[in-house]
Order: C-alpha cells, then sequence, then structure tokens
C-alpha cells in the first residue's frame, strides 16, 4: 500500500484541504529516515495522527472528513508495513494492535469494510472484525471476506472463511453459513465441516429455514445423515431426510420442464437435423451401421434424460408384444447393447421407482451385455439420490463376483455411480457403505480378475470415497499398481488406477503427499503420469497458481516416445485454474500457447482442458478456437476438440454450436469416428433439451461439486486415449457425466414444498465485491415467472416483495416464505 | 405377525402381514395377489439387501411398519429377435460398396487425373461393364495386337476393383499398360509425367475398346462400342459455286460442340458442329472450292457423347489455350433436330409414347383426385402395370424382352468431366457420375464427394470454376 496515490484523489482547490493534505505524503518519507532509530517515538507520532485524524473526519467540514479518510487508509498502509517489521524482529506489536483497533472500528463505522479487512489481514488479527461488525455491515464484510478468500495462500484462507462462518451465524444468516461450511469441505477434513453443518442445524430453531438446509446439502451432492440433536420431531427429521436424499429432484426437474413445454420425447433424427444440410448427408444407408447406431442410443439417453419417455428404448412398453424396445436394443452390437440397457437409467435418471421398473426386465435376459447394461443403468438411475431401501446396493452387489467381466464391470460402475461421494464417516452412521469398501477392495487384489474391471473398481472405489483420503482404499489401489504387469502398464486402460486413487485426494492439497511419495516408488512407466494425476486431482478447484506453473513446466519439456504424463498435465491445469474466472481466462490464453508450441499428445488434450474450463458456458472465443481445432489435420485433436464443443456447450441448446455441430456431420460423414464424436457432442449439447447444466461449480459459482467434478474428470480421462476407450468397447465411460448432470433452474417452493409461481427477474450477474451501498446485482435482466432456467455467469433475484426466500442464492430449489410486511398496493 | 409397508413402482401397499414362520415364498405370493407379479420374478429390497427366498425371517428381523420395496414387472422378458440386424461394419468390403452407395475412387499417380476421371465415367456405363466381362481373358483373336488385348484385360479388371472397394484403388496396372499402349502418356516433364488431354484419353480408350470387343470370336459379331456410343452422320456436302451435292455417311464416337461468340447453349454448340466448311478439290471445277457440310444425325446410340471444343491451339504459347465462355447444358436434352429426316420418322411413333405415357402419369394424378368410374380405374390399373413394365425394360440392360425398347431422341445426363485449369495440359480433371440411386458423387480422383442434382448444371463454365469438358447423356427409351 503506497501512501502518495492515495492523495491524488482530492485535489479540490479549497486552501485547508491542501494544507492538511501535505501533512500525510510528507510526513512518511520523514519517518521512514527516523525509523531505524526511534520506534516508541514513531508510535507516539502515528497515535498522535490518529487522533488528530479522527477529530477530523468528525468535524462537521464535509471536506475536512474526505480529507481525513484518505489519510487514515496511509496510516492504515504504515502500520501494516510497521508491523511486518516488528514482527521480523520479533519486537512488541501490542501498542500497533491498539492503534489497529481504533482504525478498523473506524473504517467499519463509515462504510469502508474491504480497508478494515485488508488491514487485518496484514496484522493477522482477523479475529478482531467479529466484535466490530454490526447488522448494516455484515454482508458487505463478509461478501469481501469470502470472495479475497479465493485469492489467499494456505492457511490464511481457513481462517478467514471461519471469520466470516462465525460473522454469518452470530447474525443468523444460516445458508451463507451453511455455504461456507460446506466450501470448507473440499479442502479440510470431514469432521471439521461435519462440526460446522451441525452448529447450524442446531442452531437454527426453524424447520423451514432447515429445509433450505437441506436443499443447499442436496445440491452438493453430500449424504447426510441427521441425528436427534440436529432435529428432534422424528417425522421432521424424515421429511428434511427426504430432501438431502434428493427424492423430490425428479418432480422439480419434470416441473419445470413442463413448465417450458418440453415434455414430448425426441429422437436423434431431431437433433441431427440432416434435412438443413445439402445433398451431403449421407446416401440414405439401407444397413445399419452399430457405430451409428451406439451414437443414436446416447444423444437419445442424454437428449431424453430425465424425461421417462423417448421414442427408441422405452416406446414399446405400452405396445402390445413389446416389440421394438427389444429391438432398438438389439441394433445395437454386443457390448453396444450394455450401453443401450444402460441409457434407460438416463432416461429415468433420478427417479427410481420408475426406472427400476422399465430395467427389471433385462435382468432376465439372456445376454450378458444386456445385463451388464442394466446394472449399469441402475447406478445411473440411483445417482445422486438416496433410498431407504438401497435398491442399488441390493441389486447390484449379486453379480460383483460374477463370471463374465462385462457384467462385473456393468455391477462395479453401477455402484460407483449410485453411491458417489458418499463415503465419510459420520459418526453413527447406519448405512451398510462399508461393505461397498468390502466388496470391491477384494476385487482389486484378485490376480485373476482382467485389467479392465480392476480399473473400473479403482475408478467406483474412487468415486465413492472421493475427497476422503481414505487409507485403506489408498493401499488397496496402491497394490494394484504395483502388481500390474509391465505390459499391462502400457494399455490405455491402465490410466484409469492413478485416476481412481486421485479422486481419493480431491481437493484435499497437501493430504496428497504422502501417497505421492509412494508413486515415486511405481514402474517407472507408469510413474510421472500417476504423479501428475494424483497432484492434479488433489489441487482441482484449488486455483493454486503455483501448481498450474508447475504443469505449465511439464508440458514445456521433451518427451521421449511412448510417456504419456503430459495429457493429465494439461487437464490439471484445467482442473486447478477452474476454480475462479481471472484464474480460468489466465488458462485459457495460457493453453493458446501450449497449443502453438506443443507436441502432439499436448495438443490432444489442449480441447479437453478448455472443455472442463468452460463447461456448459459456452464461451465465443472458446468455441472459435475448438471450432477451428476440430478441422485439425490431427484425428485426435480434432475429436477431442468435437467432443469438447458438445462440453461447452452441454445443456444449452446453443444454435451456434449446434449449427457447428452439424456442418462438422457432413464434413466428416465419411469418418465414422470423428462423425461418432460429433454424434456424442449434439447429444451433449442438447442434454436433457436444455435444462441441464454440467459445470460442477453452483451457488453462484461459490460451491463446488466433488462428485460432478469426478464424473468429468474421468470422462476426460478417458477421452485422453479415445480410440481405445470411447470408441472402443468402453463407450459407457460417457454416463459418467451423470455425475455432473443438474438442472440448471430456479424452481421456487411455497412452505408445503409444492412449487409456486412468482415473478423473478433473471440477468447478467454483477461483482458487487468491495462497492459501497446497495449496488445492482443484475445487470440486463429480464422478467419471468418461475420456474425459470439460468444459463451460466445468471443470477435470479424477486421481483416482488409479497414473499421473502429463505436462501440468499435464488439457485435450484428455494423456498418462500410470505413477507409478513407486505401490504398489497391499492 | 408384523405388518409392512410395500413399495412397488409408484404405489404403496401399506399393511402388508408377514407371516414369520412361513419361508419368504409365501410372502412373495401374498404380494402376486397385489401386483400380479410372478414371484419368481419379484426382488424384494430391504435395508441391507435382497429377501431370498430361503431367508429366515427371525434373522432378518423385520420390524413393524418397515417399509420395503418391491422390484419386478410382470412385463415380457426382452428376446434378441430370430434374426439380428447386420452392421455395415461386419460386411465384407464389396457389400459395403451398395450401403455407401457409390464406388470407390481412383488415387492419382502423378497427373493421372485426366485418366481418373475418364475411367470414372466410363466406368458408370453398366452395358460397357457386362461386355468387358465377357471379354475372354487369353483368347486374343490374330487381328488385335497385343497391347490392346492387354489394355482391355486391364480396363476390365480396373472396372471391377472399383465394384468391389469401398477405399480408393491404385490403378497402377491399368496405367503401365495404357502407357505401353499409347507411348504419349507417358511423356515426361521435369522427372515426372505431364498432365494430358482427358478427351483424348477418353478416345483412345474407346477406339482400343472397340477394336477389342469386336473381335469376331465372340458370338454375335458386332461392335459392342459403337452399338453404344457410336452416332451415325449423315452429311450433305454441297458446293455453292458449281452447284455439285453429295451425300456421306460417317459414324463418330461423340458430337462436338463448338463454342463461339454466339453459342449460349449446347444446342446451338451442337448445330454449329454439325455445319462445316471445308475446301476440297471440285471435280467440275477442276480447282478446289469451299464446300459446305451440313450434317445429320442418322443413327443415335444408346450414350450420347458430347465434347465441348473449349481448346483451340494457340500457337503464340505453342499449347492447347481454354475458351472459359459459359455453355449451358441441361439435364435432359433432346436432339430431335439433329436427327435426318429418316430418323425423324423413326422416332415419331416411340416420341409420342413417351409424350403419352408422360401424360398419363401427369393425368394420373388428376384422376385420382376425381373420383373416376371402375372402368377408368381398370384402365388406369393397366396403364400403370405398362408404364412399370417399360420402366424395368429400361432398366434392364440388354435383356432381350419380349418388347423391344426404342430410342425416343430424349436423352438424360449421367456424367460430366470437367476441367480446371486454363490449358487441357494443366489443370484438374474431376468425374461427376450419376449412381444407379440417383445420387451425384464428384470423384476427385481418390475422394468421391456426393453433390446436389442442381449443383451439375452450374460447371457450365464462364469462371475458373470446374468446367464441364465432356459430357455423357444416356438414352431415354420406351418400350414397343
Amino acid at each position: 500500500m503506497e501512501p502518495e496515490p492515495n492523495n491524488t484523489g482530492s485535489g479540490s482547490g479549497n486552501p485547508k484541504e491542501e494544507a492538511t493534505l501535505k501533512v500525510p505524503s510528507k510526513d512518511p518519507k520523514k519517518k521512514d529516515d527516523k525509523k531505524d532509530e526511534d520506534l516508541s517515538e514513531e508510535d507516539v507520532a502515528l497515535k498522535q495522527q490518529l487522533e488528530l485524524y479522527v477529530e477530523r473526519v468528525q468535524d462537521v467540514d464535509q471536506g475536512l472528513q474526505k480529507v481525513a479518510l484518505e489519510s487514515m487508509r496511509n496510516l492504515a498502509g504504515e502500520i501494516a508495513q510497521e508491523y511486518a517489521k516488528r514482527v521480523n524482529e520479533e519486537a512488541a506489536v501490542k501498542d500497533l494492535i491498539e492503534l489497529v483497533e481504533q482504525i478498523v472500528a473506524f473504517h467499519m463505522k463509515h462504510n469502508a469494510e474491504p480497508e478494515a479487512v485488508d488491514l487485518l489481514m496484514e496484522v493477522e488479527f482477523l479475529d478482531l472484525l467479529v466484535k466490530h461488525v454490526d447488522s448494516t455491515n455484515y454482508k458487505r464484510t463478509c461478501l469481501y471476506l469470502t470472495s479475497s478468500a479465493r485469492y489467499l495462500p494456505g492457511p490464511d484462507d481457513m481462517s478467514v472463511l471461519d471469520i466470516a462462518y462465525t460473522i454469518y451465524t452470530k447474525f443468523e444468516e444460516f445458508p451463507s453459513a451453511l455455504q461456507i461450511a460446506l466450501y470448507l469441505h473440499n479442502m479440510q477434513h470431514w469432521m471439521f465441516v461435519w462440526q460446522h453443518v451441525k452448529q447450524v442445524f442446531t442452531s437454527c430453531p426453524d424447520l423451514l429455514r432447515k429445509k433450505q438446509f437441506c436443499y443447499i446439502l442436496a445440491r452438493q451432492g453430500l449424504s447426510f445423515e441427521l441425528d436427534e440433536e440436529m432435529c428432534a420431531d422424528d417425522e421432521d427429521r424424515e421429511a428434511l431426510q427426504e430432501i438431502i436424499n434428493n427424492t423430490k429432484l425428479s418432480e422439480g426437474y419434470l416441473t419445470l420442464a413442463r413448465d417450458i413445454e418440453v415434455m414430448e420425447p425426441k429422437s436423434p433424427e431431431d437433433i441431427y437435423k440432416a434435412h438443413l444440410l445439402d445433398g451431403r448427408a449421407s446416401a440414405g444407408a439401407s444397413v445399419d451401421s452399430a457405430r451409428q447406431n451406439l451414437a443414436a442410443t446416447f444423444v437419445n439417453a442424454f437428449v431424453n434424460a430425465g424425461f421417462g419417455q423417448d421414442k427408441l428404448m422405452t416406446v414399446p412398453s405400452e405396445a402390445s408384444s413389446g416389440g421394438s424396445s427389444g429391438n432398438w436394443l438389439f441394433k445395437n452390437k454386443e457390448h453396444g447393447k450394455a450401453s443401450a440397457a444402460a441409457s434407460l437409467g438416463m432416461i429415468h435418471i433420478w427417479d427410481v421407482d420408475a426406472g427400476l421398473a422399465q430395467i427389471d426386465k433385462y435382468f432376465h435376459s439372456n445376454d450378458n451385455h444386456v445385463i451388464a447394461g442394466a446394472l449399469l443403468g441402475v447406478g445411473v438411475v440411483n445417482c445422486g439420490i438416496k433410498n431407504d431401501c438401497d435398491p442399488a446396493l441390493a441389486l447390484l452387489a449379486d453379480y460383483l463376483d460374477k463370471e463374465d467381466s462385462s457384467i462385473r464391470i456393468g455391477a462395479i460402475t453401477g455402484l460407483g455411480l449410485a453411491y458417489a461421494g458418499t463415503q465419510n464417516e459420520q459418526v453413527g452412521i447406519s448405512f451398510p457403505l462399508h461393505c461397498i469398501r468390502d466388496k470391491l477392495t477384494p476385487i482389486l487384489g484378485d490376480p485373476k480378475a482382467p485389467l479392465d474391471v480392476i480399473a473400473f473398481t479403482a475408478i467406483a472405489l474412487g468415486l465413492v470415497y472421493v475427497g476422503s483420503c481414505n487409507e485403506d482404499v489408498a493401499q488397496a489401489i496402491i497394490f494394484a499398481l504395483m502388481d500390474r504387469s509391465e505390459s499391462d502398464l502400457g494399455e490405455p486402460l491402465t490410466r484409469l488406477l492413478p485416476l481412481g486413487l486421485g479422486l481419493l485426494y480431491l481437493g484435499k492439497q497437501d493430504s496428497v503427499e504422502a501417497t505421492a511419495e509412494v508413486s515415486k516408488t511405481f514402474n517407472e512407466k507408469i510413474r510421472k503420469y500417476c504423479d501428475m494425476t494424483l497432484l492434479s486431482c488433489a489441487y482441482a478447484g484449488t486455483g493454486n497458481v503455483l501448481k498450474v506453473q508447475h504443469f505449465l513446466g511439464q508440458c514445456a519439456q521433451h518427451l521421449e516416445k511412448g510417456e504419456t504424463f503430459q495429457g493429465p498435465a494439461v487437464l490439471g491445469i484445467a482442473m486447478v485454474a477452474m476454480a475462479e474466472e481471472l484464474g480460468l481466462d489466465m488458462a485459457i490464453r495460457s493453453l493458446e500457447h501450449l497449443l502453438q508450441y506443443g507436441e502432439q499428445n499436448i495438443r490432444k488434450a489442449v480441447p479437453l482442458a478448455l472443455g472442463l474450463l468452460c463447461i456448459s458456458n459456452p464461451k465465443v472465443h472458446v468455441m472459435d478456437t475448438l471450432s477451428r481445432l476440430s478441422h485439425d489435420a490431427d484425428t485426435e485433436v480434432a475429436m477431442a476438440a468435437v467432443i469438447s464443443l458438445g462440453l461447452i456447450g452441454a445443456g444449452t441448446n446453443n444454435a451456434r454450436i449446434a449449427g457447428m455441430l452439424r456442418n462438422l456431420s457432413s464434413y466428416y460423414y465419411k469418418e465414422a469416428s470423428l462423425l461418432f464424436c460429433v454424434r456424442i457432442a449434439q447429444g451433449f449439447v442438447h442434454m436433457g433439451k436444455g435444462l441441464l447444466t454440467l459445470a460442477p461449480y453452483h451457488s453462484e459459482r461459490f460451491l463446488l461439486s466433488p462428485t460432478a467434478l469426478a464424473g468429468l474428470v474421468v470422462l476426460l480421462h478417458a477421452c485422453l486415449d479415445m480410440k481405445a476407450i470411447i470408441l472402443g468397447k468402453y463407450h459407457y465411460v460417457l454416463y459418467f457425466v451423470v455425475l455432473a448432470m443438474q438442472p440448471r433452474m430456479l424452481l421456487t417452493v411455497d412452505e408445503n414444498l409444492k412449487p409456486l409461481s412468482v415473478a423473478v427477474r433473471v440477468g447478467q450477474a454483477v461483482d458487487v465485491v468491495g462497492q459501497a451501498g446497495r449496488p445492482k446485482t443484475i445487470t440486463g435482466f429480464q422478467t419471468h415467472s418461475t420456474p425459470v432456467l439460468l444459463a451460466a455467469g445468471d443470477r435470479a433475484e424477486l421481483a416482488t416483495e409479497k414473499y421473502i426466500p429463505l436462501s440468499p442464492i435464488l439457485e435450484g430449489f428455494v423456498i418462500l416464505k410470505e413477507n409478513p410486511d407486505y401490504r398489497e398496493e391499492a | 405377525m408384523p405388518t409392512v409397508s410395500v413399495k412397488w413402482q409408484k404405489e404403496l401397499y401399506p399393511a402388508v402381514e408377514i407371516d414369520t414362520t412361513q419361508p419368504p415364498y409365501v410372502f412373495k405370493c401374498q404380494l402376486y395377489d397385489l401386483t400380479g407379479v410372478p414371484p419368481e420374478r419379484q426382488k424384494i429390497v430391504m435395508k441391507g439387501g435382497l429377501l431370498k427366498d430361503d431367508s429366515d425371517w427371525s434373522k432378518l428381523g423385520v420390524k413393524e411398519g418397515q417399509k420395503l420395496m418391491m422390484m419386478g414387472t410382470a412385463d415380457e422378458i426382452v428376446k434378441a429377435p430370430e434374426k439380428g440386424p447386420v452392421f455395415m461394419e461386419d460386411l465384407p468390403e464389396e457389400e459395403q460398396v451398395v450401403a455407401v452407395g457409390h464406388s470407390a475412387g481412383l488415387f492419382n499417380l502423378g497427373n493421372t487425373c485426366y485418366m481418373n476421371s475418364t475411367m470414372q465415367c466410363l466406368h458408370s456405363v453398366p452395358e460397357l461393364k457386362s461386355s468387358l466381362i465377357e471379354y475372354p481373358q487369353a483368347g486374343r483373336s490374330n487381328d488385335l495386337d497385343q497391347s490392346s488385348h492387354l489394355l482391355t484385360v486391364a480396363t476390365r479388371d480396373l472396372f471391377n476393383e472399383l465394384d468391389k472397394n469401398v477405399k480408393p484403388v491404385a490403378p497402377m496396372q491399368f496405367w503401365m499398360v495404357l502407357r505401353k499402349k499409347y507411348p504419349q502418356f507417358g511423356q515426361l516433364h521435369n522427372g515426372s509425367f505431364m498432365q494430358q488431354d482427358a478427351e483424348e484419353c477418353w478416345t483412345q480408350i474407346l477406339y482400343t475398346l472397340s477394336q477389342a470387343l469386336r473381335s469376331p470370336s465372340s458370338s454375335q459379331n458386332t461392335d459392342t462400342v459403337k452399338a453404344l456410343f457410336g452416332i451415325d452422320l449423315v452429311s450433305r456436302v454441297h458446293c455453292a459455286e458449281s452447284g455439285e451435292e453429295s451425300l456421306e455417311t460417317e459414324s463418330v464416337y461423340s458430337l462436338k460442340c463448338h463454342i463461339s461468340h454466339e453459342v449460349n447453349h449446347l444446342h446451338e454448340g451442337l448445330k454449329h458442329g454439325l455445319k462445316s466448311e471445308l475446301e476440297k478439290a471440285s471435280p467440275s471445277l477442276g480447282r478446289s472450292a469451299v464446300y459446305l457440310k451440313d450434317s445429320h444425325i442418322n443413327g443415335l446410340p444408346k450414350y450420347l457423347t458430347i465434347q465441348f471444343v473449349r481448346f483451340f491451339w494457340k500457337r503464340e504459347s505453342n499449347q492447347k489455350a481454354k475458351i472459359l465462355r459459359k455453355v449451358d447444358y441441361p439435364l435432359e436434352l433432346d436432339v430431335f433436330d439433329l436427327c435426318s429426316d429418316d430418323l425423324r420418322k423413326q422416332l415419331e411413333a416411340p416420341r409420342q409414347m413417351l409424350r403419352d405415357e408422360d401424360g398419363r402419369k401427369a393425368g394420373l394424378k388428376l384422376k385420382e383426385k376425381s373420383s373416376a368410374s371402375v372402368d377408368n380405374d381398370v384402365k388406369m390399373s393397366d396403364a400403370e402395370n405398362g408404364s412399370g413394365e417399360s420402366s424395368k425394360a429400361t432398366s434392364g440392360e440388354g435383356v432381350v424382352s419380349d418388347k423391344k425398347t426404342q430410342l425416343t431422341g430424349v436423352y438424360d445426363l449421367v456424367a460430366v468431366l470437367t476441367h480446371k485449369g486454363r490449358s487441357a495440359d494443366s489443370g484438374h480433371y474431376v468425374a461427376w457420375v450419376k449412381q444407379e440411386n440417383g445420387k451425384w458423387i464428384q470423384f476427385d480422383d481418390d475422394n468421391p464427394i456426393p453433390q446436389r442434382e442442381e449443383d451439375i448444371t452450374k460447371l457450365s463454365g464462364g469462371g475458373d470454376w470446374h468446367m464441364a469438358y465432356i459430357c455423357m447423356y444416356k438414352a431415354r427409351t420406351v418400350a414397343m
């Protein structure tokens, strides 16, 4: 904080002002000279100055007040310098703190919260803040605290957030407090967060507000078991638990769909829109192409996700002879049938009852691929939903030890999807989760199990235990990695093992170090790859600039043939930098450089990294870059770019991307594998007919859902070797996106949790951090009535005073309470 | 006896009693009564696992009011259809051709696009293909030299390859034989083969084929190539000075479309091409005089080849320069007014039939709307049958049907060979060929690209885009 520039602000020609102006600008220089000689004398000077300023600020003369405020800022800067110096010399700082306290008190009273927070952060005495906030300024203070936390290093961000949490609870702003608690979850140990969440629940007496908390927890994708302390009444607790278990998600989603009138099922042809293309469309093929049918299966699943009806798989269930559903299923070849059967799960996603009823009949098939698909479908349908009876576990457990490896993979992956993120060592948990571990870890050690089974087991464990740092699971995966033979290590699927390991530490930063050390002892074929994967997962969503630089450094190396670790390094840049907007833009620019100077194995990962950075957020310049890359001479780069075009437009129905993909489909009509990618991307763009998002960040980009990120990362790692995995027989990894799928809606409900339509304004969110007064939070808004769709970067606010929302952030489910003070305007 | 609630799909059955002394199978039968799902299809999910038929209630610890979930449907189990679908990926390559809808491309072996495009155009003539297949491998008649024989065999093999493959074919063998037979195509320039005039290639190949396929060894002693492509011309040569007049007949393989300043359309160009002036010794005048030659078509081929005379020898630059003038050509060409009077008479009847047929097709629609009498209906169905047969007859290649097919003088465009560039020996040749399924494919060497029909007529010149150099029309016939 330089003192000089601050003075320039008040240059209007009052002689009195000029006189005072000179004092601060000259004095510091004098003092700088003296500093070394006499410290205490300087304190006295400081104190005197402060008193002078305080006096002046209270002066009736407006001009004088303003100048005093300016000077106060200078003083704060000097104190910070002085503090740093004294800490270095280990001198006493008590007198300084007294000064600080006075300044902070002054700042807080005069709408200068950011200055107060800055000063306190400099002198490392944030606790002081709690004393000085009041009901008028706590919101601005906390906003500044939380948004500055992203840019703070190491443990500082924790303490800043902790203070914000304390302030929020002090003023009973529980939803915000809860959000901070959840934010801490991404870095902290589970128990710590659990206590915070519990504290929020116990300190809030209002049942309705507790329900809102449950909605927030459900959106984060955390499974929680409420205990009696949190809600004494059994019935209420059951109601709350039901919200956390997400059982009503499907209902809310369908309410939105009905309101927007998109219930009508869509066929893949409706998406391809081949009639808009000139003669290029491939000559009316009379023979089925297995690859194109598989693509149609996926497109159908993504587009009709969650609607419970489609035009390929579910249609004939009412028709007499159950004929043509089977027909479409059998229009897929071998492993394609697995994806087709599993697509039923996607079509009924979140609706466990209806979904299981539809899938049930496929369990009795005599085709192993169909059974495998049904098992996977059970997992997909249960994704993010918890049911009291745990049907997924009950159904899948029996198939884990079957002979056929495709059935095993189906069951394992199904479990991984259904129970992703459910592992948390919550006290007294009655959930039979330990049994998932008991069932899956032995498979890792099974010497007879084929590599693909082991790889998917590692991923499933990684998903279930995402971010848990669970040592037993980590051990099991490490041993499995060590047991691999030299030839196994060269297989493309082996890359899933380190990834499974990495997911255990997702976002947990330093906690990964011990495991990273162990990974250094691995076979050199996989050592570097493992190292990159672990690091990128551990620092995912932290915005840690040093790690981004580390990854960039790795990409600068020139590799011997056969090394592949630069792929995860490039993805790592995106995973780390996606945390906040500034870092994100920087990462996009750095990736542009990699494109120009990087070698093939880097270039093919860059589009995927771009896809992750802008997921479900079609930024025009990224779109242009990807469009250019989609015509790249290198097929793998082109395929990655095409898939990423789908990812950045996922669930948006973006017309521009849709047009690009349509043209690509005619451009690549002869190249089956690229055409497949184009189709998948088209499916992504129209996912859920445009009602869904894949963005793992939610609640105004504040919270990161670890399971969503994990799902995306698995998909992207699989895309690093498109030929072997997605174009091979493991195309069902595409279903991992289900973890990230969420309706991008605002659904307001009344006190009985029934949908309630109110007017809301939806517009581009404005950054109001550090702004005084009550600035507008959205710009260019339109007024809609709920339920309403929210695009990336949109924010909603109520357009009526009649209701009070129970959550400050209007996203997902929001409970509205009638405003008791509201008077109808006559 | 505890009572539990059972959830099945969206329904909830509260208060189902469990008789804990009986095995779970009995409980399942209870549920069968409620839901209609047979016990063996039921899956009952309790906390912690599935209810098995042999499990013991006492160990499961069912509590009063516990919620169970039942899964299962009475739906039919999906069975694989007896005959699974056939996938394109599984087909052998020759069958994939059918699915792709067009034949393979040809690799460019170094400035051989003139040859590739010529072969692609000729390849689209099924009659030529079928007569080549009959061509004997070994038996070479004495009046045919060895290189012509080899070229014919190579052509046959190349056509076969094109039909069998989806991926582009390298016409190595053919290229070598062609160079051997016609050494001019083997000219080198700066160490690589030179670009050649496609028209020359076309003419030479057709000439060779006509020699080879005429061979007396084959049963019918006719010239297949001539039957397919030959155009009989009758010309009246008239000398204005002396008043001498004589009739000449000749047979050519292509009509020339002369391009001058007045020519904007193919038809005009053809008319120009059929009139020419020549100087020759006049016996009556005893010196050379100017004769006017006025030709008419006296015999129509099945495939009418038209060459746009776009190139002329430019002495100053010592190369074949190109006329870029735009000359439109139609998808459907009628050459009736270029025919001689004799031929016109012959054509009258088939043309009338063709008109009638068209009229019937148009009229049929009208009548369908106005509900016609029964008699009419019968006639109509007759008419339909008739037209169906005739179309069958026209599509049947060379099949001798009881009705004889007759030419009508109306032709449909089936192939265009275009040139892009400023002189015949440079630039790029491309073939645009109509496939049997009616789609147009642009064969740009090894890269076949589907095109729209309306874009084909845009190749008429007037710029630096591909422009038609040789057009091939197929006769529209009627059965008599």
